[in-house]
């Protein structure tokens, strides 16, 4: 029997509608979404169950995504991370790009923009696991 | 192969059947760890019986091992404890995706219970706002809505008044009512001139607030937002978090949002205090006409 691990994405977003949006246009590209609606739950979700990459806003309550993406950094977790943003400046693109984010997605974004990069960072980390972290950015962060 | 066609509760109903959940309405977290308790406990002793029973064939004494048929038990007692595991673990991987699903499904109902309570403060807020045309009364509305939406300890609101900025409310620092300050200068300026709003976490950095006043007591982390209505530049608000904590930028947007109902609402009284001032304006000139 041949397995198909479909790869694990794990959307860190505070809107339930952007949350459902996110898991439906995930799931019909193939990916497993799976679901974080704060920093404490993503944190939580990522060292219980390792996803194969996160796709994170910075606009959460608590905890928000740039803190999440600080203790990621300073543990040296090698999930890939996607950060969606709603501002688009050097300032925020450097500032993910020091912690180690694979991409940065500026929102209003294009669905299928986000697939697509979605899919290329999890394609890089499935089939070459010893990928460098942070080559992938090279679709958005170079 | 799972068929990645079937809807969610579909999903959920297959895999509660294949790791044993029967009567799986209502789908609970709770449950699911009850049940994964439950095989763990239950494959744990019967391989524990198998395991007593291996050990005693393997001191029984070699020569009776040879008998006919007992080397045919040993082996499918570890056959059926083989498979009892791979059981145990195809009803485990069914636990698994469970567990994420119903994860997911909390997560979205947190996030709509969030986003409701959200709302609910925010049409509350404004509601209390549109009960009042009175600007002084509306004013300590909006500064108190502000802090109780935020967990804010004190803040101010400042309104337009030619070039300045004049604190006309405040709510933790009583001197500061009465205040002016030039439209740009220091960060409610800044906020003013560029209809922005501004987190300040730590020191607020002179060079980019010139005219900066630093203030006592000190203020660790404090949010600023331009209340603007239809174009036009009312005043600003200013909310300061308590000792220990730092806004957010999820708190800014929050604030942001608020500021909008709060723009219209102090319109709305400047507009009603005009119609007030015009209508005395009337009132006084046809005195005068009378007595004269």
């Amino acid at each position: 029997m041949v397995v198909h691990h479909r790869p694990r994405v794990l959307i860190v977003e505070d809107d339930p509608d952007t949350l459902v949006i996110l898991r439906i246009n995930l799931t019909a590209a193939g990916v497993e979404p799976m679901l974080a609606g704060d920093g404490r739950t993503a944190i939580e979700r990522i060292e219980a169950e390792s996803p194969d990459a996160v796709l994170l806003d910075v606009l959460l309550p608590g905890i928000d995504g740039w803190q999440v993406l600080e203790q990621l950094h300073a543990k040296g977790d090698p999930v890939p991370v996607i950060v969606c943003s709603g501002k688009d400046n050097m300032h925020d693109l450097q500032r993910a790009r020091d912690l180690g984010a694979v991409a940065y997605l500026v929102k209003p974004f294009d669905i299928d923009r986000l697939i697509e990069v979605t899919s290329e960072v999890v394609g890089l980390r499935l089939t070459d696991p010893v990928t460098e972290r942070g080559t992938v950015a090279g679709t958005e962060l170079a | 192969m799972r068929n990645h066609r079937q809807s969610e509760p579909d999903r959920l109903r297959r895999d509660a059947r294949i790791a044993g959940l029967r009567d799986f309405q209502t789908p609970s977290l709770e449950a699911v760890e009850q049940r994964r308790r439950q095989l763990w406990q239950r494959t744990a002793t019967a391989l524990a019986v198998i395991a007593a029973v291996v050990v005693a064939f393997a001191i029984i004494p070699s020569n009776r091992l040879q008998e006919a048929g007992t080397g045919r038990i040993l082996f499918v007692i570890v056959g059926v404890g083989g498979g009892l595991f791979l059981w145990a673990f195809h009803k485990e991987t069914a636990l698994e995706r469970l567990t994420r699903s119903l994860t997911d499904e909390r997560v979205l109902t947190a996030a709509l219970t969030n986003r409701l309570h959200e709302v609910s403060l925010l049409l509350d807020a404004g509601k209390q706002m549109n009960a009042h045309l009175q600007m002084d009364e509306l004013l300590d509305t909006i500064l108190r809505s502000a802090c109780e939406l935020l967990d804010a300890t004190g803040g101010s609101v400042m309104l337009v008044e030619e070039t300045d900025l004049v604190t006309v409310c405040a709510l933790g620092r009583d001197a500061a009512v009465g205040q002016r300050m030039r439209l740009g200068e220091g960060v409610a300026g800044y906020v003013a001139i560029r209809r922005d709003p501004v987190l300040i976490d730590g020191h607020a950095d002179p060079d980019l607030f010139p005219g900066l006043v630093l203030r006592e007591p000190y203020v660790e982390s404090a949010m600023s937002v331009p209340l603007v209505h239809r174009a036009e530049l009312q005043g600003v608000l200013n909310v300061n978090a308590p000792i220990g904590r730092s806004f957010t930028e999820y708190d800014l947007r929050a604030l942001a949002v608020f500021a909008e109902q709060a723009a219209l609402a102090v319109a709305n009284a400047r507009l009603y205090e005009a119609e007030r001032a015009h209508v005395a304006a009337l009132l006084d000139l046809r005195k005068k006409r009378e007595a004269g």
